[in-house]
């Protein structure tokens, strides 16, 4: 089934639209005001509502409605959505909870949904979600206010709460991070994560897909999708409850699916972090920059300090500081007065001016050794920062470049956004910087490593 | 640890006896004791002296799954080194089983010295969201109190196993560290492989847990084994 009329609408009816500002209804209809196609309040009880007409039911309304947000109670849920199936509607975002989360009763309501979504060739998002976001197009299908102001871009968040769906939005927009589309699952009765990571994996406006992952019937299938699709991808795993319902064994009983994740993501190769703002972090480096040929990283600091912890979470993580060639060593050494440390990490002290800068830099990005380069710089005010030169180097060297940072928010925020605008993502901490790299080095190496897990054998 | 309480719920129809959970491991190519399973004190005296003292003897019966605490304790006996201890053992097992109006088998099975090896545990589970896994760790209070174990999806090589052997917290006590002996990595990767292949290829396995593996110097034995089916649905 295709996503497109979901997620990329050029027609929306609001199922239960309405003009009591604390409904869903209105705050549907209130955030859809940035969407400029055709918009169709459905609700028999109101006359006209945010300057649209407003329609007794949806098979009142002659067009092709591609996205429906249903905005009514659970127990009228089945019959809208069997309407919306009836009038050909592409896809419905249901935002009633009470559902398979909740009740008996509620798992018979979402059967019958999936039912008749599936008979209609109709996509369910939902239910028990609080919607998505299509930045680019100016689509807010969600009920939660003031998202308008998450900055459009290329990094899709897919979250199986809808809250945390909405965290992310909002941290993108705090950290200026684009978003092309915001994903809550909630339930996941119908469109899952695997549909929809292979429908974002072909979209043009993706360029990094981040999961947020509470738990899933089939991790195994959720992670071969991972790994087979083009799009990077990482996952943000909440949550330590165990998988087996019931063991005789002691290991048998130690099995939790917190573990089982993390082993299945270094088995398959799948970056996998432990908060939103790392999660965030390196879906703003994936989407930026062009993918590592390998999982070599070179460091280059202004201080040791930040420079040892970043080394610190590099080699927790398992990444690789290689030596430098020889010939780097030279360019390095005539560049670096004595004292400072000129293997790999490259200890610069206060960097040197910005030409000498760039030759550093430049003989380290192109040195054979490296695939991924990681420069680290304290906030100082007579000292550059080095946006032109990682730009250049990036675009001339295809050796992907990320930037850590600190100082006073006036200075480094504008630094971050200079950067950014540049397509290089800075961070403000050393350990971002170091967690953002870990994971290109992880995508890396699966890229060019076979997985070490055979295909499942474990259908039964 | 919530393990006893799991292995009494556990139906006794779903659990192979040790006997039979060790035979499939033989066959799969994981080193076992010798042993062979008896109906009475003569036999076993008889089988004793065939494989040579000293001997363990247990008490062998699908319905019996908590071996050293039934029948008030008298279900193992280990370390015995003469015909007249292996009878004493034997006819205690029966004169229990005999109170409960239980038919139950003895198993004579080769005693091995613990001191000689690492005790690790290997254990293989199927799941219902990754399909089948597999878990290494070192075994005793190490799994129990720390849970020092590390996890895979299954099916997976040596090479992947021999990593799991490095990364556990205890990794250096496989080393010979301080007089402990040092013990064969190859065997115990190629055990969690087996038990990987096994857990993921045998459908109707739900979970098979190797405590203890013994890791000496020259290879690995199943100490003990248990292999519980899954449900037919």
């Amino acid at each position: 089934m295709s996503l497109s009329r979901l997620f990329e609408p050029e027609s929306i009816a609001v199922i239960g639209a309405s003009a009591d500002e604390g409904k869903i209804g209105y705050a549907a209809m209130d955030n859809i005001r940035s969407f400029d196609g055709r918009v169709y309040p459905v609700n028999p009880s109101t006359g006209e509502l945010f300057g649209h007409r407003c329609y007794d039911a949806i098979d009142e309304v002659d067009d092709r409605v591609d996205l429906a947000l249903s905005c009514v109670p659970r127990q009228v849920t089945p019959a809208v959505v069997e309407e919306c199936g009836e009038a050909d509607v592409g896809g419905v975002v249901v935002y009633a909870a009470g559902f398979s989360e909740h009740t008996e009763e509620g798992s018979e309501l979402e059967a019958e949904i999936v039912a008749t979504a599936r008979e209609h060739d109709l996509a369910v998002l939902g239910p028990n979600t609080s919607g998505f976001i299509n930045a680019n197009d100016g689509v807010i299908a969600s009920f939660v206010s003031d998202t308008d102001a998450v900055p459009a871009g290329n990094v899709a968040v897919v979250a199986q709460s809808g809250g945390i769906n909405h965290v992310l939005m909002f941290m993108a927009e705090n950290n200026r991070v684009g978003i092309s589309k915001a994903i809550g699952l909630g339930n996941a009765a119908d469109t899952d994560f695997a549909e929809v990571i292979t429908y974002l994996d072909a979209d043009d406006d993706t360029e990094s897909i981040l999961l947020h992952v509470e738990g899933t019937d089939d991790a195994r299938a959720l992670l071969e999708t991972c790994r087979g699709v083009e799009t990077p991808v990482s996952i943000y795993k909440v949550g330590r409850e165990d998988v087996t319902d019931f063991a005789a064994s002691h290991t048998g009983s130690m099995v939790g699916d917190y573990q089982l994740y993390e082993a299945g993501c270094a088995q398959y190769g799948v970056p996998m972090v432990d908060s939103c703002q790392e999660l965030l972090d390196v879906g703003n480096a994936f989407a930026s920059l062009p993918e590592p040929d390998g999982s070599n990283v070179a460091l280059v600091t202004g201080q040791a300090g930040p420079g040892i912890a970043i080394t610190d979470r590099l080699k927790r993580a398992g990444t690789t500081l290689p030596s430098l060639s020889e010939r780097t060593c030279e360019t390095i050494d005539d560049i670096l007065p004595g004292l400072t440390y000129t293997s790999n990490p490259v200890d610069t002290g206060q960097p040197p001016d910005p030409a000498a800068y760039e030759t550093l830099l430049g003989a380290i990005a192109e040195d054979e050794a490296v695939d991924i380069l990681l420069v680290y710089q304290l906030y100082e005010e007579r000292v550059e920062y080095p946006v032109d030169i990682l730009e250049g180097l990036v675009e001339d060297t295809g050796v992907p470049a990320v930037f850590a940072t600190t100082g006073p928010s006036d200075a480094v925020d504008d630094a971050v956004e200079r950067f950014h605008s540049a397509g290089i993502p800075a961070f403000q901490s050393p350990e971002r910087g170091a967690e953002a790299v870990n994971a290109l080095a992880t995508y890396a190496e699966m890229k060019t490593d076979s997985p070490t897990v055979t295909t499942a054998g474990s259908e039964r | 640890m919530s393990g006893g309480t799991d292995h009494e719920n556990a139906g006794s129809a779903d659990v192979l006896t040790e006997a039979d959970a060790k035979s499939l491991l033989s066959e799969a190519g994981v080193p076992v004791p010798d042993f062979e399973l008896v109906s009475s004190p003569e036999e076993a005296v008889d089988v004793a002296d065939s494989i040579g003292y000293p001997v363990v003897v247990k008490v062998s019966s699908p319905a019996v799954q908590h071996k050293s605490e039934w029948g008030d304790g008298v279900g193992v006996h280990l370390g015995l080194s003469n015909a007249e201890a292996v009878r004493d053992a034997a006819e205690a097992i029966q004169e229990a089983a005999d109170d409960r109006e239980l038919e139950v088998d003895i198993l004579v099975e080769a005693a091995v010295d613990t001191d000689e090896g690492v005790e690790t545990i290997v254990g293989g589970t199927q799941t219902q969201a990754f399909g089948p896994t597999v878990v290494f760790g070192l075994g005793g209070t190490f799994t129990e109190v720390l849970e020092d174990v590390t996890h895979r999806l299954a099916p997976i090589g040596t090479d992947e196993a021999g990593q799991m052997t490095e990364e556990i917290q205890g990794a250096e006590l496989l080393e010979g560290f301080r007089g402990s002996p040092q013990t064969d990595r190859e065997a115990i990767a190629s055990t969690i492989a087996t038990v990987s292949d096994l857990v993921a290829d045998e459908e109707w396995i739900a979970e098979i847990e190797i405590n203890p593996l013994l890791a000496t110097e020259t290879g690995v034995v199943a100490l003990d084994a248990l292999v519980v089916r899954a449900d037919d649905d």
